[in-house]
């Protein structure tokens, strides 16, 4: 066969691939934009927190890529398989301390949903603010300000994805139940090919799917699809990985309830890479929980401040790593009803 | 599967989330085709400006083509002309007042082997739209049809430029000496 030009020309297709921090950074700046744009968009910052590495990265974008919403529902859990619940540590156990109090204060308070204001900085630029309502029935809506979040819950513009609603749940039954079935439930509760909780002929089929829907777009990107789904170490960290993104998320989207709260912080103690100290904020007493590196594919970290009394979210720093941005958020939670937010009663 | 179209509808109503579904599907060939470009520490920079502006312009996607891709090249390349243009000219060529439009970043690419150096002074050498319409055929895979969508030109000019192009590259000394001994290496074996 003669060469020709196009031939020629084809030699110089060669490109190095962009890492993978980038495409991260490039859907955080995208987010921002969307934000910005007054549209109901919420203000997930999973992007941000996810791996940047394969494991729950490939997993988080193949889901999304394939259009789907793998939810894994758990099973009898294998001897030595990632939900096993280490044992707790001297610091790790003033989680569980915390949860107990939270426990023995009881009651329910008053209100049909959860208003959290976030206000997100994005590597030192001006601060983002969203306005996150909540509902008790699993409804959400979102607005970039106190306005166009009445003008949601007027035009009944419920954006829930259904996401929050399982994990608002898997935070309730690690509260008053199984803690190893909790935290499968957890990690299960945002879609993943990691088919926790399955065995592993069922956990092999889940990947092969997922390795024949994306196979295409990580050629594209450079990166090799692993034959096998992650085993051992790998499967623990990539759990983790999902259990802190999704408990964090329950913190913001069930943070109203105090079995939400309870439940979340008996997960998070279950994580071996957490480590908490004493602090404040606001003049509060406060915990800060540090995920380290292990939790993000062995580089960066995050550090979710709570109040030390009540559990509830107060900031979320993520500091800069790679090409990934640093990331500052603040949390205001309240309760409310639905119908004093239509109002502007807030 | 769900089509890019139905998703950008999808977003239009309000449904963020699909349109970052379009984004995962895309995002390593827009990636690409910026690196290829560009280099990819400018395509690292350069590709969120392209989601966000392929968000703002999502209006006006035609959805009757299912497949987005070379409308989001098309993103992709109003993005590359106003960073070309953005640049100093010393980055660019020496002589830029040579050049149509001024901006055409092509020449100052480095060339690493002689064959390459003598591929890609040929290709800085044809006007700017022949350029792309065959790059985004020999690089991207696309028809010419689809080259069009990129440029957002008819069809049958895309396919003119192509035309163009390939006689133009044919007919350069460099590359009419380099065709003539590979085929002559080839017959040999």
């Amino acid at each position: 066969m003669t060469v020709d030009e196009m031939d020629l020309v084809r030699q110089l297709k060669g490109a190095a691939p962009l890492r993978p921090g980038a495409y991260e950074q490039a859907q955080a700046m995208l987010r921002d934009a969307m934000a910005e744009s007054g549209r109901r968009t919420r203000r997930r910052t999973l992007s941000l927190r996810a791996k940047a590495g394969l494991g729950a990265g490939i997993a988080a974008a193949a889901a999304a890529a394939a259009g789907i919403a793998l939810v894994v529902t758990p099973a009898p859990r294998p001897a030595g398989a990632a939900g096993a619940v280490p044992q707790a540590s001297p610091v790790t156990s003033r989680l569980v301390s915390l949860a107990a109090m939270i426990k023995a204060s009881g009651g329910t308070l008053p209100g049909d949903a959860s208003l959290v204001i976030r206000t997100q900085t994005i590597d030192g630029k001006s601060p983002d603010v969203s306005y996150n309502l909540y509902t008790d029935s699993g409804a959400f809506y979102g607005g970039g300000d106190k306005k166009s979040l009445m003008q949601a819950v007027a035009r009944h513009e419920d954006d829930a994805d259904g996401i929050d609603a399982r994990e608002v749940a898997a935070a309730r039954s690690a509260a008053g139940g199984d803690l190893a079935a909790a935290r499968v439930r957890m990690v299960n509760a945002s879609p993943n090919y990691l088919g926790l909780g399955l065995g592993p002929a069922a956990r092999k089929k889940i990947w092969a799917q997922a390795k024949a829907k994306s196979a295409e777009i990580y050629k594209e990107k450079g990166i090799e699809f692993p034959a096998n789904p992650p085993a051992g170490k790998a499967l623990q960290e990539d759990a983790d990985n999902y259990l802190w993104n999704n408990s964090v998320e329950a913190l913001s989207a069930g943070g109203g309830d105090p079995q939400v709260r309870e439940g979340v912080l008996r997960l998070l103690s279950t994580i071996s890479a957490v480590t908490v100290a004493n602090s404040t904020a606001g003049g509060q007493p406060a915990l800060t929980l540090t995920a380290g590196p292990e939790v993000f594919g062995g580089a960066g970290s995050e550090v979710l401040t709570v109040n030390a009394r009540t559990g509830m979210p107060v900031k979320a720093v993520m500091p800069a790593e790679g090409n990934v941005p640093s990331s500052v958020q603040t949390f205001q939670v309240s309760r409310v009803t639905l119908a004093g937010i239509e109002a502007g009663r807030f | 599967m769900t089509s890019d179209a139905e998703l950008i509808g999808r977003s239009l109503a309000g449904d963020g989330q699909a349109f970052m579904e379009v984004i995962c599907r895309h995002e390593g060939a827009v990636g690409a085709y910026l690196a290829r470009r560009a280099g990819r520490e400018a395509a690292e920079d350069l590709l969120g400006e392209v989601w966000v502006a392929a968000f703002e312009s999502r209006g006006t996607y035609d959805r009757s083509f299912a497949g987005a891709r070379p409308w989001l090249y098309g993103v992709a390349l109003n993005r590359l002309r106003r960073y070309w243009r953005s640049r100093p000219a010393e980055d660019l060529v020496p002589d830029v007042t040579s050049l149509g439009g001024g901006w055409d970043p092509w020449p100052a690419v480095d060339a690493r082997v002689d064959t390459q150096a003598v591929l890609r002074a040929a290709l800085a050498r044809l006007k700017p739209e022949e350029r792309e319409v065959l790059t985004l055929v020999a690089w991207e895979d696309l028809t010419a049809a689809d080259a069009a969508r990129v440029l957002g030109r008819p069809a049958g000019t895309a396919r003119r430029l192509l035309h163009q192009a390939r006689t133009a590259l044919r007919n350069e000394p460099g590359v009419a000496a380099l065709l003539t001994d590979l085929n002559r290496v080839k017959e040999s074996q």
